[in-house]
């Protein structure tokens, strides 16, 4: 079996129904935007293998559906999740009120150590704009993650805020493995 | 010889166990009936195990006078009795010749058929070393027996096959001290947590191999072990990756211990057959003459059974729909004359604008005050403009269809405001607005619909587990061998089936097949539950692609989402129809089957359920391994509803 990859990383978007999530998704697994785009019903993911520091990453990307009724079904996808982006539209200011509800849906179901991001979709659509930049940002700090104003149907940022949670997550996964094997080499010396 | 010193202790005996099939050596005494026994010999220089099982074949001169009552003494466990060969209870050395003796290093796995009245043992090398068939009685307590001194494992492929990993007791302590004495790890879980974490982004092949150099193991057993023993002790809940990182290794462990020239032996032998499969062609659509015929002068429908039964069978031509729907979807009674139901339309017309102009009417400042409505509002919003919007009727800027969907939907929030808007009803709106294209009628025959699948939008999702729970114990009597597969692969909860029940396959049908499927749903015909059935017929096309490919818990669903468009709905129906002449045939349908389908309960309650018996007893004879996922489980569906509430 030929190994396409070097990593396999999976990833989820989660956010309030029509933030976005399936475009952003689509804009980095197609680079497409489509404006018939349909709820997601249940759950579904797509794959994108990037290049990082000459490892090939796989990326396998879950989207949820959004409305809150569905949670128990989606949480269950949560488990395994490495890497957790949180969307919401900058024209909806409940969007972005319900990003701590979503904050604490992860702490009750995905691991602890699960990198962590904040998306602002649609920020192409400046004159409709309810939350500003500066409040994303300050929300991203409380909770010490990283934050990206998006647009998926101008391609803004989409690949940018992908490419940068791969990384982190690489990033932690290789000092821990050091860690690990140091550890045992050592202990097998002894 | 020395072997007439050797002590031996009988674990076990069984008589009337006749050998199938054994080495070359036994030939003569095969299809005759003996004794089989484990027995463990005091510890042999060359062999790594004590345990072995032995066959011997009765005695023609011999009857033994103890044994008298053939139907009570089949199982005789004689306790920690101990013979010397060379002592009384076996008179002659000529008998030793006769005895068949397999070494337990020598087998690696074991299988299970017939309802537990045969027993095969593999070497792990593709040959089968021999087999025995219980004549009385089954093999259950030579099985209980044999697991209190050799550590087996379910495999995770078939529940039949039991993968002997060690000797307990013995070498199981072995191994769990050389864990402990190579300490890979602190005693901390979580920490050696992290470092099986760690590996879980390689190939498992990495995994192996990077467990093989570390713990100098080459023995496939110790893996197995290592690796059972992460699934076992762990206390974190698995996650996916890992989880499947994990079984696959396992799997290709156990591909190294299953013989595979077991072709013509059936992995669910244990379970019986279903009544053969009929075809269920499906016939033309009702026609407007038949339709017209059926009613009498007043307008009034004479043989609604009749009527529903060749809508079943054939659907509604396309033009009559517009007429047969509201009937099926209780805007009309069946028993309704004309007269009757031009007053109904007057009636539920003035109704329904009676509710739009509740909602219409709002102010400004009452909609500020008024939250959960604003949040229907606008998740209403949202799904009507991403509704069917590749069909022509809702294509484009400014359709007035989408108006329409919206002002429906919103005059179903003031209709049933509890249950307001939820995600997939505008799927189940949207055909029966283009059929019908009339505002009002569509409303009524929506609600209708709604009354039909109302459960499936509980606010605790609670109709949805139970129609998932449903369709996996319809599975596992017309399909065992899928539903243990998903099972074994993360998916005996059937998420992957979420979508098609949800909006009963309007995700996976273009429109015309979603009309063609909904109204033959629509008559309740030919049980309750028969989309569940449509669901049996897809996994069942399916199951080949989804068990050769050996497809885990991600690729199910994906394989599963991306069926959409690829479905062919008459070949569903007849499948699906053929599906419940079965389960209505079989004679050994559980009583939860046919509940699930409306059937009465079978007369001879108690004796049909041979399949819940030995599901049960296999049950309760795993191992660690399955019982520990089976926590996980039950955890993790704790965690759920835990989140929720």
């Amino acid at each position: 079996m030929a190994k396409t990859y070097d990593y396999l990383f999976k990833l989820l978007l989660i956010g309030d129904s029509g933030v976005g999530k399936t475009c952003v998704l689509f804009r980095f697994s197609e680079d497409a935007f489509n404006t018939t785009f349909i709820s997601t019903i249940g759950i579904d993911f797509k794959i994108r293998t990037i290049e990082l520091d000459g490892k090939k990453i796989k990326l396998q990307i879950w989207d949820t559906a959004g409305q809150e009724r569905f949670r128990t079904i989606t949480t269950a996808y949560y488990r395994g999740a490495m890497g957790i982006m949180l969307v919401y539209d900058i024209t909806n200011e409940k969007s972005f009120e319900n990003i701590k509800n979503w904050i604490r849906n992860i702490e009750e179901n995905a691991s602890a150590d699960v990198e962590k991001m904040l998306l602002g979709n649609k920020c192409e659509l400046e004159e409709k704009r309810q939350v500003s930049k500066e409040r994303g940002e300050q929300l991203a700090v409380e909770y010490g993650i990283k934050f990206f104003e998006t647009s998926a149907k101008a391609s803004i940022r989409v690949e940018e805020a992908f490419f940068t949670l791969a990384k982190d997550i690489k990033t932690k996964m290789d000092k821990k493995l050091d860690e690990v094997m140091n550890y045992s080499w050592f202990k097998i010396q002894c | 010889m020395e072997q007439n010193e050797e002590k031996v202790e009988e674990i076990f005996v069984q008589e009337g166990v006749l050998l199938l099939s054994g080495p070359a050596s036994h030939i003569e005494y095969m299809k005759l009936t003996g004794t089989l026994y484990i027995t463990r010999y005091e510890k042999h220089e060359n062999e790594y195990s004590t345990i072995f099982i032995e066959w011997k074949p009765n005695e023609n001169l011999t009857i033994d006078s103890d044994i008298q009552d053939q139907e009570w003494a089949v199982v005789n466990t004689v306790e920690k009795r101990t013979r010397t060969l060379s002592g009384s209870l076996i008179p002659e050395e000529a008998n030793r010749s006769k005895y068949l003796r397999v070494n337990f290093d020598t087998i690696k796995s074991f299988k299970v058929a017939n309802s537990g009245r045969k027993i095969l043992f593999n070497d792990g090398r593709g040959d089968v070393i021999c087999t025995f068939s219980f004549q009385n009685g089954n093999s259950t307590c030579f099985i209980a027996s044999l697991r209190q001194h050799i550590k087996t494992a379910p495999s995770r492929r078939d529940k039949n096959l039991y993968i002997v990993v060690g000797e307990i007791g013995n070498n199981d302590k072995q191994i769990e001290t050389s864990f402990k004495t190579l300490s890979l790890f602190p005693d901390d879980h979580n920490y050696m947590w992290s470092f099986v974490k760690n590996f879980q982004h390689r190939p498992y092949e990495t995994t192996m191999e990077a467990f093989a150099k570390v713990t100098n193991i080459g023995n496939y057993f110790w893996n197995y072990y290592f690796l059972e023993y992460l699934i076992v002790y762990n206390e974190r809940p698995l996650d996916d990756e890992t989880k499947e990182v994990l079984n696959k290794s396992i799997i290709a462990i156990e591909s190294a211990t299953t013989t595979h020239t077991q072709d013509d032996y059936e992995v669910v032998a244990n379970v019986p057959k279903l009544p053969d499969r009929k075809d269920c062609p499906r016939s033309k659509p009702l026609t407007k003459e038949q339709w017209l015929d059926l009613q009498n002068c007043e307008g009034k429908i004479e043989d609604v059974d009749g009527i529903k039964l060749l809508i079943f069978r054939g659907g509604v031509t396309p033009s009559l729909r517009k007429s047969v729907w509201k009937y099926l979807l209780n805007y009309y009674s069946w028993e309704s004359t004309q007269k009757e139901r031009d007053q109904v339309t007057k009636d539920k017309k003035e109704e329904y604008y009676r509710m739009k102009t509740q909602w219409m009417t709002m102010t400004k400042m009452q909609e500020d005050n008024f939250s959960d409505y604003r949040e229907r509002k606008s998740l209403i919003e949202k799904d009507v403009n991403r509704t069917d919007r590749a069909y022509d009727f809702y294509a484009g800027d400014n359709n007035p269809h989408l108006q329409l969907l919206n002002d429906i939907l919103m005059t179903y929030v003031m209709y049933n405001f509890d249950l307001g808007y939820v995600q997939g009803m505008s799927d189940l709106l949207s055909p029966i607005l283009y059929l019908l294209q009339d505002e009002v009628d569509a409303f009524w025959c929506f609600v209708g619909f709604m009354e039909k699948v109302l459960s499936n939008f509980d606010i605790d999702q609670a109709g949805m587990k139970e129609q998932l729970q449903h369709l996996h114990t319809l599975l596992a009597f017309t399909e065992p061998e899928l539903s243990t597969y998903l099972d074994n692969h993360d998916s005996g909860n059937m998420f992957f089936c979420f979508r098609w029940l949800l909006v009963w396959f309007k995700r996976e049908l273009n429109q015309e097949d979603v009309m063609k499927l909904w109204e033959v749903l629509w008559t309740g015909l030919p049980c309750q539950n028969f989309h569940l059935l449509i669901c049996l017929a897809i996994l069942e096309t399916e199951k080949r692609a989804l068990m050769d490919n050996n497809y885990g818990f991600t690729e199910i669903l994906k394989h599963i989402n991306e069926l959409s468009l690829k479905l062919n709905v008459n070949f569903l129906l007849n499948k699906a129809e053929g599906i419940y002449r079965q389960i209505e045939e079989a004679t050994h349908a559980n009583d939860n089957v046919r509940d699930i389908v409306g059937l009465p309960k079978l007369e001879n309650g108690n004796m049909d359920s041979p399949n819940t018996a030995s599901f049960t007893y296999l049950e309760s004879s795993a191992d660690h391994a399955s019982v520990n996922i089976d926590t996980n489980e039950v955890s993790y569906e704790r965690g759920i509803s835990n989140s929720y509430l």
